[in-house]
């Protein structure tokens, strides 16, 4: 019973459970000369840059685009992934849309041929006034930590309200990051969709708008929600 | 409430997530492939994680599964292949030693494969990446107890089984 004892301390101490040095049995310091080493530094290296080739492979995959016109916007631009949605854009050309996909994703997306309906019909009724809230998967993994918190707490805004710039530099916990706030939201990739034109200055002004048309659209938008005007 | 984008991700834990396949698939070119499959299958479940702050034990997780199912093909594959044992120049130790010390290492590789999985990698994950209990527990998918256990009862295994009783 005594020696159970001390085999069990002894893998305490070996495993760090327990305080002081383990004396080193037979198992225990096999398995120290088995699994304590590191992979050499320049095999990580090379593992982590096969990974990154990989993870660039994936992203550019399966990215389409597609558009819905005889909207009040005119014609409006959409692009997802196989994970979701990462572009929405308006008062532009197909070539323009499709300059600004490579330069943000770093790929040539091909036009859909249907897969993306589900988005340009939720577009639609947005826009016509007929549906209040998008049903949407949205794919945010190629954005930037903090703009992603910032597009985060912007959908959190409701319909028919306006928040402040300042309000949600406060709701990400960076309460003194009001300009950069502003200036994530300016580069919204999915106007409309994240809801930025819920959020403006704080004296009430709309400020700047990410989308086509500039704040006449971010006005125009905010009608359509029925946000009480401040 | 933090969500790194994926690529911080990356550079924050692959390093580390490379060396724990390593330790478990016990082969370089296999561990990198491990290393690709368990980021590729993160990135395309990480939207679905928003809000979430346990990357690190998600990642470990996911890397787990992978390391354990190409384990599984591995040992069907192949007629098992000689555990890789490391070449350990030591001074003070006759080519006769050097020899028994070998054969005693290949022993205890050889039986730490044929440890339960559960074992296998908690004891990996504990003594070796360093996690705590908990931090295996959420990996595992079991109780910090059980985490526990899954280690003692490793190196009880293994002890019997060299003979060490």
């Amino acid at each position: 019973m005594k020696k159970t004892n001390d085999e069990l301390m002894e893998v305490s101490r070996w495993l760090g459970d327990a305080p002081g040095a383990p004396s080193r049995d037979g198992v225990l310091s096999a398995l120290d000369a088995l699994y304590r080493g590191f992979p050499a530094p320049e095999h990580t290296r090379a593992a982590q840059a096969k990974l990154r080739r990989a993870l660039s492979g994936e992203r550019a995959r399966g990215v389409r685009y597609d558009s819905i016109t005889g909207t009040p916007l005119g014609r409006v631009f959409f692009a997802a992934t196989t994970a979701g949605l990462v572009s929405v854009a308006f008062g532009q050309s197909e070539r323009a849309f499709r300059d600004h996909l490579r330069a943000a994703l770093g790929v040539e997306a091909a036009r859909a041929s249907g897969q993306l309906r589900r988005i340009g019909q939720q577009l639609r009724e947005y826009l016509a006034g007929r549906r209040t809230r998008f049903d949407l998967p949205l794919d945010l993994r190629a954005l930037p930590d903090f703009q992603r918190r910032v597009l985060l707490a912007a959908l959190e805004v409701p319909r028919g309200q306006v928040t402040t710039y300042g309000e949600i530099a406060h709701r990400i916990g960076r309460p003194s990051a009001a300009r950069a706030v502003g200036q994530a939201l300016g580069h919204n990739p999915m106007p409309i969709v994240i809801p930025c034109h819920r959020v403006v200055a704080s004296d009430g002004s709309l400020r700047g708008y990410s989308g086509g048309g500039g704040p006449r659209t971010k006005a125009w938008l905010l009608a359509l929600e029925g946000a009480s005007d401040k | 409430m933090t969500h790194p984008d994926f690529e911080s991700l990356v550079g924050a834990h692959s390093a580390e997530i490379f060396a724990y396949l390593w330790r478990m698939v016990r082969d370089e070119a296999d561990a990198q492939d491990c290393l690709q499959e368990a980021f590729l299958r993160a990135y395309r479940a990480y939207d679905r994680l928003d809000g979430r702050a346990q990357h690190r034990a998600w990642l470990y997780r996911i890397a787990t599964n992978v390391a354990l199912t190409h384990l599984k093909r591995r040992g069907r594959e192949a007629a098992r292949r000689v555990p890789l044992v490391p070449n350990l120049p030591d001074a003070q130790l006759s080519a006769g030693e050097a020899a028994i010390r070998r054969e005693t290492l290949a022993a205890v590789a050889a039986a730490v494969e044929r440890l339960p999985e559960q074992q296998r990698a908690a004891l990996i994950l504990r003594k070796y990446q360093a996690l705590s209990y908990a931090e295996i527990a959420d990996t595992l998918g079991c109780s910090a107890e059980a985490a526990r256990a899954n280690v003692y009862q490793a190196i009880k295994k293994l002890r019997n089984e060299l003979g060490e009783e």
